[in-house]
C-alpha cells in the first residue's frame, strides 16, 4: 500500500511539473497547441476557497481603466442584459439541482464543487438597476421577476422580453422604463431541463431582425457518462421561431455553449464554449467561435475537429469527419461562460472592435487559469491577435477566490459590466480618464 | 500438507463472537462484489451501457469497504495466533488478498473515469486479475478451515 501511495504521489507531482512546464500563450489563439490525452486514476483538482470581497476590495484592471461596484450583495449574479433605455438586468441565478447521486465518485464531487461555489440558497430572479442621472451609482433597485427556475438567457425584442429559465423559454410583456413585471408570462417553449441537467445555463440572443431566438442548451454530462439518450437535443444551439415557438437544433456538437452574441461588422452568431474535462490540464482547450448553420463541432467524439475521445464508444467517423475546428482557443478549464462584443466608443481605442470574455475560472488543474476578464481583438469580424486580460484579481494573493465573473455587457453609456456570481457584485469598468 | 495443530487444539479465532470468527462471516461480500463487478464490466464492454459501468463502480466501492474491514478482522486472528502464522495458507491468503484490495482500489479510480475508459481495457482486466486472484487466496481461506481447522471449535 505504502507503493501504491508512493506510485500516486509521483504522478500526481508529474503532472503537475508537466502542467508548469507548459506554456498556457500556446493555447490561445486560432491554432492552439495540443497535447495528448491523459487519463488519471485521480485527475488533478484545485478548488478555490471563497472568501467574497472585503470592504472595498475591487479587481484590478488594465492601465487606462478604472472600476466600480455598481450592485452588491446580489445572490448569485450570473448574466446581465442592457435595456434600451439604460436599465440594467441582473440575472440572479442557482443551477437547479437535479442531478442524482449515480456514482460513487459523484458524492465526492458534489463534496467537492459545494466548496466552489459557497453558500447561499436565494436568487432565481431578476434585479433591476437604474441609474437616472448618469453618475454610474443606480438609484433605482428593485426585483424585476422574481420566481423564476434557474433562469440564465434574457433577450428583449421589442415590447417582448424573453427569459430563458433552464427548462423553458418565457415571454413577458416589457413596458419600457417599468421596474417591475408581474404577469406570470407565457411559455414559448420547452426546453431540455431535468432529469439531471448537468450543464443547466440557457444563453439566450435574438437575432438582429428579431424573428429568431437562439438558445445554447449545455451537454447533459461532462463526455457521455450519463448516457446517451440523456443528451438529446443538448451539446447544441437551438434556432426557436419566434413567433411559432418552433425550434431546430442550428449548430451541434457544442458541449457547453454560453455568451451567444452577434458579433455587429458580420451579423455572424458567436459564443463561448466549454469543453471537456478530465484529460489533462492543457486538454480541451475552451473555445470562442462563429456558429456555422448546422454546424457539427465534435462533442461528444472529438475536439478541435478531427481528435477522438478515447472515451466515447460507439464513435462515429461519419460525424467526426465533419467536425468544424472552432475559430479561436481561449486555453484549457478556463470555464468561459460570457461575452459581449465592445460597442460605443467610451473605453480606451484599445478596446474598441473585439469582444470581452467572462472567464469563471479553472477547477480541473494543479494552477488556476480563468478567474479573469479578457479583451480579445477583432479585425473584420474574425479574431486578430492575442487575449489580453482586462479585469484580473478575482483571486487574491493566497489564491482564494474573492469573486467569479460570469456574463459581461456593454451598457448603454459605452462601459464594461460584469456579473460576479461568487462575489455577489456587478463590477462596471470605465475609462481612467 | 501436515496438519498444524497440536495436542488436539484448534488454531484459535481471536476476533470471534461466541466461538463464531468474524472474518468468515464478511468475506462473502467482497468476494461476491468482486465477482459481480467483472460480470458488470464484461456487460458494459459488450453494450457499453453506462449503468453497467454505474454497477462496477458501486460493486468495487462496497466491495472494498466490507473487505478493509473482513481484513481487519483476519489480520487480528492472523497476529493474535501463532499457530495461524505458521500455516503457509495464511500467508498466502493473506498477502494474495492485500493485493485484491490494492488492485480493486485501484479499479475503483479507474471506474471513477468517465465513460468507455471507466472500463475498457484497464478496468475490467483489473477486474478479470482480481476475481483469479480470489480464487487462489478463496482456495487457501477453505484450506484454513476445512483442512487445518482454524477458528474451527475443539
Amino acid at each position: 500500500m505504502t507503493r501504491l501511495a508512493l506510485l500516486c504521489a509521483s504522478l500526481l507531482v508529474l503532472a503537475g511539473c508537466q502542467e508548469e512546464s507548459f506554456d498556457i500563450q500556446s493555447q490561445i489563439g486560432p491554432d492552439p497547441v495540443l497535447p495528448e490525452p491523459q487519463q488519471y486514476l485521480l485527475p488533478p483538482m484545485k478548488i478555490a476557497k471563497v472568501v467574497g470581497w472585503a470592504q472595498g476590495e475591487k479587481p484590478n484592471v488594465a492601465s487606462g481603466l478604472k472600476v466600480e461596484a455598481l450592485a452588491t450583495g446580489l445572490e448569485s449574479p450570473r448574466n446581465l442584459l442592457v435595456l434600451p433605455n439604460g436599465d440594467v438586468l441582473v440575472v440572479e441565478s442557482r443551477g437547479p439541482n437535479l442531478e442524482p447521486t449515480t456514482r460513487p465518485k459523484d458524492l465526492i464531487m458534489g463534496w467537492i464543487m459545494s466548496y466552489a461555489h459557497g453558500e447561499g440558497s436565494g436568487g432565481n430572479r431578476i434585479t433591476l438597476l437604474r441609474d437616472t442621472n448618469g453618475d454610474g451609482v443606480p438609484d433605482v433597485r428593485t426585483v424585476f421577476l422574481d420566481n423564476l427556475f434557474s433562469p440564465f438567457g434574457v433577450a428583449l425584442v421589442g415590447q417582448d422580453l424573453y427569459v430563458a429559465n433552464t427548462d423553458a423559454i418565457i415571454r413577458y410583456p416589457y413596458v419600457p422604463d417599468e421596474t417591475k413585471i408581474s404577469s406570470p408570462g407565457t411559455k414559448l417553449t420547452d426546453l431540455p431541463g431535468g432529469p439531471i441537467d448537468h450543464h443547466w445555463t440557457k444563453s439566450l440572443v435574438a437575432s438582429p431582425d428579431g424573428s429568431k431566438l437562439y438558445v445554447g442548451v449545455g451537454s447533459n454530462s461532462n463526455i457521455t457518462e450519463n448516457g446517451m439518450e440523456a443528451e438529446k437535443g443538448r451539446a447544441a444551439i437551438w434556432e426557436v421561431d419566434r413567433a411559432s415557438g418552433r425550434s431546430r437544433i442550428f449548430a451541434s456538437g457544442l458541449r457547453n455553449p454560453n455568451g451567444l452574441t452577434f458579433e455587429p461588422q458580420t451579423g455572424a452568431l458567436w459564443a463561448v464554449i466549454n469543453e471537456r474535462d478530465e484529460l489533462g490540464p492543457n486538454l480541451v482547450p475552451d473555445y470562442m467561435t462563429s456558429v456555422r448553420e448546422n454546424g457539427f463541432y465534435g462533442w461528444p467524439y472529438s475536439y478541435y475537429g478531427q481528435h477522438l475521445d478515447p472515451r466515447v464508444m460507439p464513435q462515429r467517423p461519419d460525424l467526426v469527419a465533419t467536425a468544424i475546428v472552432p475559430d479561436y482557443a481561449l486555453s484549457s478549464h478556463v470555464a468561459p461562460l460570457g461575452m459581449a462584443f465592445s460597442t460605443g466608443d467610451s473605453l480606451p481605442p484599445a478596446y474598441r472592435g473585439g469582444a470581452f470574455v467572462g472567464e469563471h475560472g479553472s477547477w480541473d488543474r494543479y494552477h488556476f487559469n480563468g478567474y479573469k476578464v479578457v479583451f480579445v481583438p477583432f479585425k473584420d469580424g474574425r479574431p486578430n491577435g492575442k487575449a489580453q486580460d482586462v479585469v484580473t484579481g478575482f483571486l487574491n494573493e493566497k489564491e482564494d477566490a474573492r469573486g467569479r465573473p460570469v456574463g459581461v455587457a456593454i451598457d448603454k453609456s459605452g462601459a464594461l459590466l460584469i456579473a460576479d456570481d461568487t462575489g455577489g457584485v456587478v463590477w462596471r469598468v470605465t475609462s481612467a480618464q | 500438507m501436515e496438519r498444524l495443530a497440536t495436542n488436539g487444539t484448534n488454531p484459535r479465532s481471536t476476533a470471534s463472537i461466541a466461538g463464531h470468527p468474524i472474518h468468515p462471516m464478511l468475506i462473502p461480500f467482497p468476494i461476491a462484489c468482486f465477482v459481480g463487478a467483472l460480470i458488470t464490466d464484461i456487460v458494459y464492454w459488450r453494450t457499453a451501457e453506462m449503468m453497467w459501468s454505474t454497477f462496477s463502480a458501486w460493486l468495487l466501492t462496497v466491495g472494498l469497504a466490507v473487505g478493509a474491514v473482513a481484513a481487519v478482522f483476519g489480520l487480528i486472528d492472523f497476529l493474535g495466533s501463532r499457530a495461524i502464522r505458521a500455516q503457509g495458507a495464511a500467508w498466502a491468503h493473506m498477502i494474495g488478498n492485500i493485493l485484491v484490495l490494492g488492485l480493486s482500489l485501484i479499479n475503483a479510480f479507474v471506474h471513477s473515469r468517465d465513460a468507455w475508459t471507466s472500463v475498457v481495457p484497464t478496468g475490467l482486466i483489473l477486474s478479470a486479475v482480481v476475481v483469479l486472484i480470489l480464487l487462489f487466496t478463496g482456495w487457501m481461506g477453505w484450506a484454513m478451515v476445512y483442512r487445518h481447522r482454524v477458528g474451527v471449535s475443539p
